[in-house]
Protein backbone atom coordinates (compact mmCIF):
# COMPACT_ATOMS: atom_id res chain seq x y z
CA UNK A 1 0.00 0.00 0.00
CA UNK A 2 1.46 3.21 -1.11
CA UNK A 3 1.47 6.13 2.22
CA UNK A 4 1.35 9.54 1.35
CA UNK A 5 0.69 11.78 4.52
CA UNK A 6 0.48 15.65 4.25
CA UNK A 7 3.51 17.81 4.81
CA UNK A 8 4.35 20.73 7.28
CA UNK A 9 3.01 23.41 5.19
CA UNK A 10 -0.22 21.30 4.09
CA UNK A 11 0.17 22.09 0.65
CA UNK A 12 2.78 19.07 0.17
CA UNK A 13 2.38 16.01 0.19
CA UNK A 14 4.91 13.85 1.55
CA UNK A 15 5.51 10.08 -0.36
CA UNK A 16 7.04 7.82 1.87
CA UNK A 17 9.49 5.28 0.52
CA UNK A 18 11.32 2.10 1.36
CA UNK A 19 15.16 1.97 0.88
CA UNK A 20 16.74 -1.66 0.49
CA UNK A 21 20.31 -2.06 0.11
CA UNK A 22 22.44 -5.43 -0.68
CA UNK A 23 25.05 -6.31 1.80
CA UNK A 24 27.08 -7.73 -0.31
CA UNK A 25 27.61 -4.98 -3.36
CA UNK A 26 25.67 -2.27 -1.52
CA UNK A 27 23.41 -1.88 -4.60
CA UNK A 28 20.33 0.51 -3.49
CA UNK A 29 16.47 0.71 -4.59
CA UNK A 30 13.93 2.54 -3.58
CA UNK A 31 10.36 1.91 -3.59
CA UNK A 32 7.09 3.11 -2.59
CA UNK A 33 6.50 2.24 1.43
CA UNK A 34 4.25 -0.98 1.75
CA UNK A 35 2.56 -1.53 5.02
CA UNK A 36 5.02 -4.26 7.06
CA UNK A 37 8.06 -3.09 6.20
CA UNK A 38 10.50 -2.33 8.69
CA UNK A 39 14.22 -1.64 8.96
CA UNK A 40 16.37 -4.59 8.88
CA UNK A 41 13.62 -6.74 7.07
CA UNK A 42 14.86 -8.95 4.41
CA UNK A 43 13.89 -7.39 0.89
CA UNK A 44 13.75 -8.44 -2.33
CA UNK A 45 16.87 -10.08 -3.91
CA UNK A 46 19.54 -7.85 -5.18
CA UNK A 47 19.42 -7.17 -8.84
CA UNK A 48 22.66 -6.70 -9.72
CA UNK A 49 24.15 -9.66 -7.34
CA UNK A 50 21.13 -11.69 -6.41
CA UNK A 51 21.89 -11.48 -2.81
CA UNK A 52 19.53 -10.92 0.02
CA UNK A 53 18.95 -7.04 0.42
CA UNK A 54 17.63 -5.94 3.29
CA UNK A 55 15.41 -2.64 4.06
CA UNK A 56 17.97 -0.10 5.64
CA UNK A 57 15.79 3.23 5.48
CA UNK A 58 12.04 4.61 5.96
CA UNK A 59 11.85 7.78 5.08
CA UNK A 60 9.23 10.53 3.60
CA UNK A 61 9.53 13.14 0.75
CA UNK A 62 8.37 15.86 -0.11
CA UNK A 63 5.99 16.30 -3.34
CA UNK A 64 4.04 19.02 -4.49
CA UNK A 65 1.01 18.31 -6.60
CA UNK A 66 0.90 18.52 -9.66
CA UNK A 67 -2.11 21.18 -10.70
CA UNK B 1 -9.61 64.08 16.91
CA UNK B 2 -8.52 67.11 17.24
CA UNK B 3 -8.11 68.33 13.90
CA UNK B 4 -12.31 68.65 13.53
CA UNK B 5 -11.99 71.30 16.86
CA UNK B 6 -11.27 73.94 14.80
CA UNK B 7 -14.57 73.52 12.37
CA UNK B 8 -16.55 72.47 15.54
CA UNK B 9 -16.00 75.68 17.53
CA UNK B 10 -16.75 77.35 13.73
CA UNK B 11 -19.68 75.99 14.19
CA UNK B 12 -20.85 76.59 17.65
CA UNK B 13 -19.92 80.25 16.98
CA UNK B 14 -22.53 80.57 13.75
CA UNK B 15 -24.97 79.12 16.27
CA UNK B 16 -26.81 81.66 16.85
CA UNK B 17 -27.63 82.81 13.77
CA UNK B 18 -27.67 79.46 12.00
CA UNK B 19 -29.51 76.95 14.81
CA UNK B 20 -29.63 73.74 15.82
CA UNK B 21 -29.27 72.32 12.53
CA UNK B 22 -25.97 73.89 11.47
CA UNK B 23 -25.13 72.92 14.61
CA UNK B 24 -25.35 69.32 13.82
CA UNK B 25 -23.22 69.18 10.40
CA UNK B 26 -21.17 66.16 9.61
CA UNK B 27 -18.22 67.49 11.54
CA UNK B 28 -20.05 67.45 14.90
CA UNK B 29 -21.29 64.11 14.23
CA UNK B 30 -17.87 62.97 13.72
CA UNK B 31 -16.53 64.60 16.67
CA UNK B 32 -19.51 62.94 19.14
CA UNK B 33 -18.30 59.78 17.35
CA UNK B 34 -14.55 60.19 18.45
CA UNK B 35 -15.39 61.35 21.64
CA UNK B 36 -17.84 58.08 22.39
CA UNK B 37 -15.27 56.04 21.01
CA UNK B 38 -12.84 57.18 23.50
CA UNK B 39 -14.61 56.80 26.10
CA UNK B 40 -15.79 53.47 25.33
CA UNK B 41 -12.27 52.22 24.37
CA UNK B 42 -10.81 53.62 27.79
CA UNK B 43 -13.53 52.63 30.17
CA UNK B 44 -13.79 49.06 28.05
CA UNK B 45 -10.91 48.43 26.64
CA UNK B 46 -10.54 45.42 28.86
CA UNK B 47 -13.74 44.13 28.27
CA UNK B 48 -13.23 44.23 24.34
CA UNK B 49 -9.99 42.46 24.69
CA UNK B 50 -11.46 39.96 27.02
CA UNK B 51 -14.59 39.53 24.34
CA UNK B 52 -11.90 39.46 21.26
CA UNK B 53 -9.73 36.49 23.84
CA UNK B 54 -13.10 34.25 23.98
CA UNK B 55 -13.68 34.12 20.51
CA UNK B 56 -10.31 33.68 19.48
CA UNK B 57 -9.88 31.05 22.48
CA UNK B 58 -13.31 29.63 21.56
CA UNK B 59 -12.06 28.80 17.94
CA UNK B 60 -9.22 27.16 19.24
CA UNK B 61 -10.95 24.98 21.55
CA UNK B 62 -13.19 24.16 18.86
CA UNK B 63 -10.31 23.22 16.75
CA UNK B 64 -8.74 21.08 19.88
CA UNK B 65 -12.15 19.14 20.24
CA UNK B 66 -12.15 18.31 16.43
CA UNK B 67 -8.32 16.87 16.68
CA UNK B 68 -9.39 14.90 20.50
CA UNK B 69 -12.41 13.22 18.73
CA UNK B 70 -10.56 12.15 15.76
CA UNK B 71 -7.84 10.52 17.61
CA UNK B 72 -10.33 8.53 19.54
CA UNK B 73 -12.23 7.49 16.62
CA UNK B 74 -8.99 6.47 14.80
CA UNK B 75 -7.78 4.25 17.81
CA UNK B 76 -11.34 2.69 18.46
CA UNK B 77 -11.24 2.28 14.28
CA UNK B 78 -7.80 0.50 14.63
CA UNK B 79 -8.85 -1.69 17.46
CA UNK B 80 -11.43 -3.17 15.89
CA UNK B 81 -9.76 -2.95 12.12
CA UNK B 82 -6.47 -3.85 12.91
CA UNK B 83 -6.64 -5.13 16.51
CA UNK B 84 -9.93 -7.14 16.05
CA UNK B 85 -10.50 -6.82 19.49
CA UNK B 86 -13.83 -8.72 20.41
CA UNK B 87 -16.32 -6.28 21.51
CA UNK B 88 -17.05 -2.73 21.28
CA UNK B 89 -14.21 -1.20 22.90
CA UNK B 90 -16.03 2.67 22.66
CA UNK B 91 -16.64 2.60 26.27
CA UNK B 92 -13.55 1.22 27.93
CA UNK B 93 -11.41 3.76 25.72
CA UNK B 94 -13.57 6.58 26.96
CA UNK B 95 -12.77 5.31 30.53
CA UNK B 96 -9.14 4.42 29.38
CA UNK B 97 -8.75 8.83 28.36
CA UNK B 98 -9.96 9.79 31.77
CA UNK B 99 -7.34 7.57 33.57
CA UNK B 100 -5.31 9.79 35.37
CA UNK B 101 -1.48 9.01 36.92
CA UNK B 102 -0.53 10.71 40.19
CA UNK B 103 2.80 11.58 40.32
CA UNK B 104 4.82 11.49 43.60
CA UNK B 105 5.08 13.98 46.70
CA UNK B 106 7.64 16.21 45.64
CA UNK B 107 9.14 17.49 48.92
CA UNK B 108 10.45 14.28 49.52
CA UNK B 109 13.99 14.37 50.66
CA UNK B 110 14.98 11.17 49.77
CA UNK B 111 15.14 10.99 46.51
CA UNK B 112 12.01 10.98 44.65
CA UNK B 113 13.22 9.06 41.32
CA UNK B 114 12.30 5.75 42.51
CA UNK B 115 8.55 6.61 43.11
CA UNK B 116 8.52 8.31 40.14
CA UNK B 117 9.63 5.03 38.56
CA UNK B 118 7.38 3.13 40.08
CA UNK B 119 4.25 4.60 39.65
CA UNK B 120 5.38 5.49 35.54
CA UNK B 121 6.19 1.61 35.62
CA UNK B 122 2.96 0.56 37.18
CA UNK B 123 0.92 3.16 34.43
CA UNK B 124 2.83 1.84 32.02
CA UNK B 125 1.66 -2.05 33.12
CA UNK B 126 -1.86 -0.99 33.22
CA UNK B 127 -1.61 0.16 30.02
CA UNK B 128 -0.32 -2.91 28.16
CA UNK B 129 -2.37 -4.79 30.46
CA UNK B 130 -5.55 -2.65 29.09
CA UNK B 131 -5.26 -2.93 25.74
CA UNK B 132 -4.50 -6.54 25.99
CA UNK B 133 -7.49 -6.61 27.66
CA UNK B 134 -9.51 -4.44 24.80
CA UNK B 135 -7.84 -6.92 22.05
CA UNK B 136 -9.27 -9.67 23.86
CA UNK B 137 -5.60 -11.65 24.16
CA UNK B 138 -3.97 -10.56 20.63
CA UNK B 139 -0.94 -11.57 20.29
CA UNK B 140 0.88 -9.34 17.53
CA UNK B 141 3.21 -6.85 19.63
CA UNK B 142 3.56 -5.01 17.11
CA UNK B 143 -0.30 -4.41 16.89
CA UNK B 144 -0.60 -4.11 20.85
CA UNK B 145 2.24 -1.30 20.93
CA UNK B 146 0.71 0.52 18.23
CA UNK B 147 -2.62 0.37 20.06
CA UNK B 148 -1.15 1.79 23.15
CA UNK B 149 0.55 4.65 21.19
CA UNK B 150 -2.39 5.39 19.55
CA UNK B 151 -4.49 5.25 23.15
CA UNK B 152 -1.70 7.87 24.42
CA UNK B 153 -2.18 10.27 21.68
CA UNK B 154 -6.03 10.31 22.27
CA UNK B 155 -5.29 10.49 26.12
CA UNK B 156 -2.97 13.44 25.48
CA UNK B 157 -5.32 15.39 22.91
CA UNK B 158 -7.85 14.71 25.44
CA UNK B 159 -5.77 16.11 28.39
CA UNK B 160 -5.11 18.89 26.29
CA UNK B 161 -8.79 19.69 25.28
CA UNK B 162 -9.79 19.26 29.17
CA UNK B 163 -7.10 22.08 30.19
CA UNK B 164 -7.57 24.90 27.79
CA UNK B 165 -11.24 24.37 28.45
CA UNK B 166 -11.13 24.76 31.64
CA UNK B 167 -8.77 27.65 31.41
CA UNK B 168 -11.49 29.52 29.03
CA UNK B 169 -14.01 28.97 31.53
CA UNK B 170 -12.47 30.08 34.51
CA UNK B 171 -11.61 33.24 32.53
CA UNK B 172 -15.04 33.35 31.31
CA UNK B 173 -16.37 33.23 35.04
CA UNK B 174 -14.41 35.24 36.81
CA UNK B 175 -14.15 37.71 34.08
CA UNK B 176 -10.11 37.74 34.47
CA UNK B 177 -8.72 39.30 31.47
CA UNK B 178 -5.24 38.37 32.51
CA UNK B 179 -6.15 34.51 32.81
CA UNK B 180 -7.89 34.84 29.24
CA UNK B 181 -5.19 36.93 27.53
CA UNK B 182 -2.25 34.32 28.32
CA UNK B 183 -4.37 31.73 27.41
CA UNK B 184 -5.13 33.29 23.56
CA UNK B 185 -1.11 33.74 24.00
CA UNK B 186 -0.66 30.20 24.16
CA UNK B 187 -3.06 29.31 21.87
CA UNK B 188 -0.90 28.93 18.47
CA UNK B 189 1.45 26.94 20.35
CA UNK B 190 -0.63 24.54 21.77
CA UNK B 191 -2.87 24.03 18.31
CA UNK B 192 0.24 23.06 17.39
CA UNK B 193 1.51 21.01 19.49
CA UNK B 194 -1.72 19.40 19.07
CA UNK B 195 -1.75 19.04 15.43
CA UNK B 196 1.97 17.44 15.61
CA UNK B 197 -0.02 14.39 18.07
CA UNK B 198 -2.93 14.39 15.24
CA UNK B 199 -0.43 13.76 12.34
CA UNK B 200 1.29 10.84 14.17
CA UNK B 201 -1.64 8.81 14.67
CA UNK B 202 -1.26 8.56 10.34
CA UNK B 203 2.52 7.09 10.86
CA UNK B 204 1.46 5.18 14.14
CA UNK B 205 -1.67 3.29 12.23
CA UNK B 206 1.05 1.81 9.28
CA UNK B 207 3.91 1.06 11.61
CA UNK B 208 6.10 3.46 9.70
CA UNK B 209 9.40 4.68 11.12
CA UNK B 210 9.07 7.94 12.94
CA UNK B 211 12.06 10.51 13.44
CA UNK B 212 12.54 10.17 17.29
CA UNK B 213 13.25 6.43 15.69
CA UNK B 214 16.19 7.99 14.43
CA UNK B 215 18.91 6.58 17.29
CA UNK B 216 17.71 3.21 16.74
CA UNK B 217 18.19 3.31 13.05
CA UNK B 218 21.87 4.11 13.34
CA UNK B 219 22.71 1.90 16.34
CA UNK B 220 20.71 -1.02 14.56
CA UNK B 221 23.25 -1.40 11.98
CA UNK B 222 25.93 -1.95 14.67
CA UNK B 223 23.55 -4.88 15.75
CA UNK B 224 22.99 -6.87 12.57
CA UNK B 225 24.28 -10.36 12.86
CA UNK B 226 25.14 -10.18 16.36
CA UNK B 227 23.20 -12.28 19.30
CA UNK B 228 20.54 -10.11 20.46
CA UNK B 229 19.34 -10.75 24.03
CA UNK B 230 16.40 -8.93 26.33
CA UNK B 231 18.29 -6.93 28.92
CA UNK B 232 15.20 -4.67 30.19
CA UNK B 233 12.21 -4.48 29.49
CA UNK B 234 11.09 -3.70 25.76
CA UNK B 235 14.71 -3.13 25.57
CA UNK B 236 17.33 -5.34 23.94
CA UNK B 237 21.34 -5.54 23.82
CA UNK B 238 23.88 -7.17 21.23
CA UNK B 239 27.46 -7.34 21.91
CA UNK B 240 29.39 -6.63 18.83
CA UNK B 241 32.98 -5.10 17.50
CA UNK B 242 34.16 -2.41 16.48
CA UNK B 243 37.84 -1.81 15.60
CA UNK B 244 39.28 -3.92 18.43
CA UNK B 245 36.54 -2.31 20.58
CA UNK B 246 33.57 -4.56 22.30
CA UNK B 247 30.55 -2.97 21.44
CA UNK B 248 27.65 -3.53 23.86
CA UNK B 249 24.57 -2.03 22.08
CA UNK B 250 20.89 -1.72 23.02
CA UNK B 251 17.99 -0.17 21.90
CA UNK B 252 14.43 -0.66 22.34
CA UNK B 253 12.64 -4.08 21.12
CA UNK B 254 11.30 -3.34 17.43
CA UNK B 255 9.06 -2.69 15.11
CA UNK B 256 7.13 -2.72 18.07
CA UNK B 257 6.40 1.39 18.91
CA UNK B 258 8.27 1.25 22.11
CA UNK B 259 11.13 3.07 23.90
CA UNK B 260 12.61 0.57 26.42
CA UNK B 261 14.27 0.98 29.66
CA UNK B 262 17.72 2.14 28.67
CA UNK B 263 18.45 3.71 32.12
CA UNK B 264 17.99 0.11 33.22
CA UNK B 265 19.87 -1.57 30.82
CA UNK B 266 22.84 0.78 31.36
CA UNK B 267 22.52 -0.17 34.95
CA UNK B 268 22.45 -3.67 34.42
CA UNK B 269 25.57 -3.60 32.00
CA UNK B 270 27.96 -1.74 34.23
CA UNK B 271 26.50 -2.89 37.85
CA UNK B 272 25.20 -6.64 37.68
CA UNK B 273 27.40 -8.09 34.58
CA UNK B 274 30.41 -6.09 35.56
CA UNK B 275 31.25 -4.65 32.00
CA UNK B 276 33.74 -1.30 32.51
CA UNK B 277 32.98 0.65 30.01
CA UNK B 278 35.91 3.41 28.39
CA UNK B 279 32.31 5.33 27.37
CA UNK B 280 28.74 5.23 26.40
CA UNK B 281 27.35 7.34 23.39
CA UNK B 282 24.12 8.03 23.15
CA UNK B 283 22.32 9.00 20.02
CA UNK B 284 19.05 10.75 20.30
CA UNK B 285 16.58 12.63 18.37
CA UNK B 286 16.97 16.72 19.97
CA UNK B 287 14.60 18.90 19.21
CA UNK B 288 15.69 22.16 16.91
CA UNK B 289 15.20 25.62 17.83
CA UNK B 290 13.52 27.67 15.21
CA UNK B 291 16.45 28.79 12.14
CA UNK B 292 18.14 25.68 12.99
CA UNK B 293 18.07 23.21 10.03
CA UNK B 294 16.04 19.36 10.15
CA UNK B 295 19.05 16.70 10.30
CA UNK B 296 22.05 18.99 11.69
CA UNK B 297 24.02 16.84 13.95
CA UNK B 298 25.15 18.21 17.17
CA UNK B 299 28.09 16.76 19.49
CA UNK B 300 28.25 16.62 23.74
CA UNK B 301 28.52 15.54 26.52
CA UNK B 302 25.48 13.99 28.93
CA UNK B 303 23.23 11.61 28.34
CA UNK B 304 21.39 12.49 26.02
CA UNK B 305 17.65 11.11 26.75
CA UNK B 306 14.27 13.01 27.31
CA UNK B 307 11.17 11.77 29.16
CA UNK B 308 10.34 12.54 32.51
CA UNK B 309 13.92 12.17 34.05
CA UNK B 310 13.72 8.89 35.61
CA UNK B 311 16.30 6.84 32.82
CA UNK B 312 18.21 9.99 32.32
CA UNK B 313 18.61 9.45 36.31
CA UNK B 314 19.56 5.86 35.91
CA UNK B 315 22.13 6.49 33.61
CA UNK B 316 24.11 9.53 34.87
CA UNK B 317 23.49 7.92 38.04
CA UNK B 318 25.55 4.64 37.19
CA UNK B 319 27.90 6.10 35.19
CA UNK B 320 29.13 8.57 37.53
CA UNK B 321 29.88 6.06 40.16
CA UNK B 322 31.67 3.78 37.21
CA UNK B 323 33.09 7.22 36.38
CA UNK B 324 32.53 6.64 32.93
CA UNK B 325 32.05 9.37 30.58
CA UNK B 326 28.94 9.93 28.87
CA UNK B 327 28.95 11.58 25.06
CA UNK B 328 25.84 11.99 22.91
CA UNK B 329 24.87 12.55 19.50
CA UNK B 330 22.27 14.31 18.43
CA UNK B 331 20.25 14.66 15.14
CA UNK B 332 18.02 18.26 15.33
CA UNK B 333 14.31 18.36 14.31
CA UNK B 334 10.94 19.56 15.55
CA UNK B 335 8.47 18.28 17.46
CA UNK B 336 5.96 17.55 14.52
CA UNK B 337 9.13 15.54 12.64
CA UNK B 338 10.11 13.90 15.76
CA UNK B 339 6.59 11.99 16.12
CA UNK B 340 5.53 11.73 12.72
CA UNK B 341 6.90 9.68 9.45
CA UNK B 342 10.73 10.09 9.64
CA UNK B 343 11.75 12.63 6.76
CA UNK B 344 14.49 12.53 3.89
CA UNK B 345 16.18 14.67 5.99
CA UNK B 346 16.79 12.87 8.71
CA UNK B 347 17.10 9.52 7.10
CA UNK B 348 19.83 10.94 5.24
CA UNK B 349 21.72 12.32 8.30
CA UNK B 350 22.09 8.90 9.68
CA UNK B 351 24.76 8.24 7.31
CA UNK B 352 26.77 10.99 9.27
CA UNK B 353 26.08 10.19 12.34
CA UNK B 354 27.12 6.68 11.58
CA UNK B 355 30.68 8.62 10.74
CA UNK B 356 30.28 10.60 13.63
CA UNK B 357 30.01 7.85 16.38
CA UNK B 358 32.95 6.07 14.57
CA UNK B 359 35.08 9.27 15.35
CA UNK B 360 33.88 9.30 18.84
CA UNK B 361 34.57 5.51 19.48
CA UNK B 362 38.04 5.93 17.79
CA UNK B 363 38.71 9.64 19.81
CA UNK B 364 37.63 8.54 22.80
CA UNK B 365 38.46 4.84 23.50
CA UNK B 366 41.23 2.55 22.69
CA UNK B 367 41.31 -0.69 21.49
CA UNK B 368 41.06 -3.94 23.98
CA UNK B 369 38.13 -1.66 25.70
CA UNK B 370 34.13 -1.59 26.31
CA UNK B 371 31.92 0.72 24.75
CA UNK B 372 27.97 1.00 25.33
CA UNK B 373 26.22 2.49 22.54
CA UNK B 374 22.70 3.55 22.95
CA UNK B 375 20.13 4.34 20.52
CA UNK B 376 17.65 5.83 22.59
CA UNK B 377 13.94 7.07 20.54
CA UNK B 378 11.03 5.02 19.58
CA UNK B 379 11.73 1.94 17.29
CA UNK B 380 8.74 1.68 15.30
CA UNK B 381 9.56 -0.05 12.51
CA UNK B 382 13.18 -0.37 13.43
CA UNK B 383 14.09 -3.55 14.30
CA UNK B 384 17.38 -4.45 15.17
Amino acid sequence: MMSSVPGPDKKTKLMVYTIEECPVCGQKTKRAFAVGDYVTKDGAKCTKCGNQAKITLVYAEGSKPSG
Amino acid sequence: MFTLLPSVLQASSNSSGGGIADLLNSNTVFLIFWVGFFFVTFFYQARLQSYMALNDISRGLNKLKVMKDKSRKEAIDYLVNVGKASADPAQRVDQFLDYVTIMPVETDPNGIIPKIDHVVTTNNDRVRAEVGALLGGQSNPVTVSISENLLEVATSLNQIHKIVRHYYLLGKKTNSYITLLQLQMLMPMIIQEADALLNAVDSFKLGQPVGDGIGPVIVSKYMTGGEKRAIAKDTVMAISEYKGRKLYVLKADGPMAYVGQPGVAITKIIQEMGVKPSAIVMIDAALKLEGEKTGEIAEGVGAAIGGIGVEKFQIEEAATKAKVPLYAILVKQSILEAITVMRKEIAEAAEKATQVLNRVIEEKTKEGDDVVIAGIGNTLGVAQ
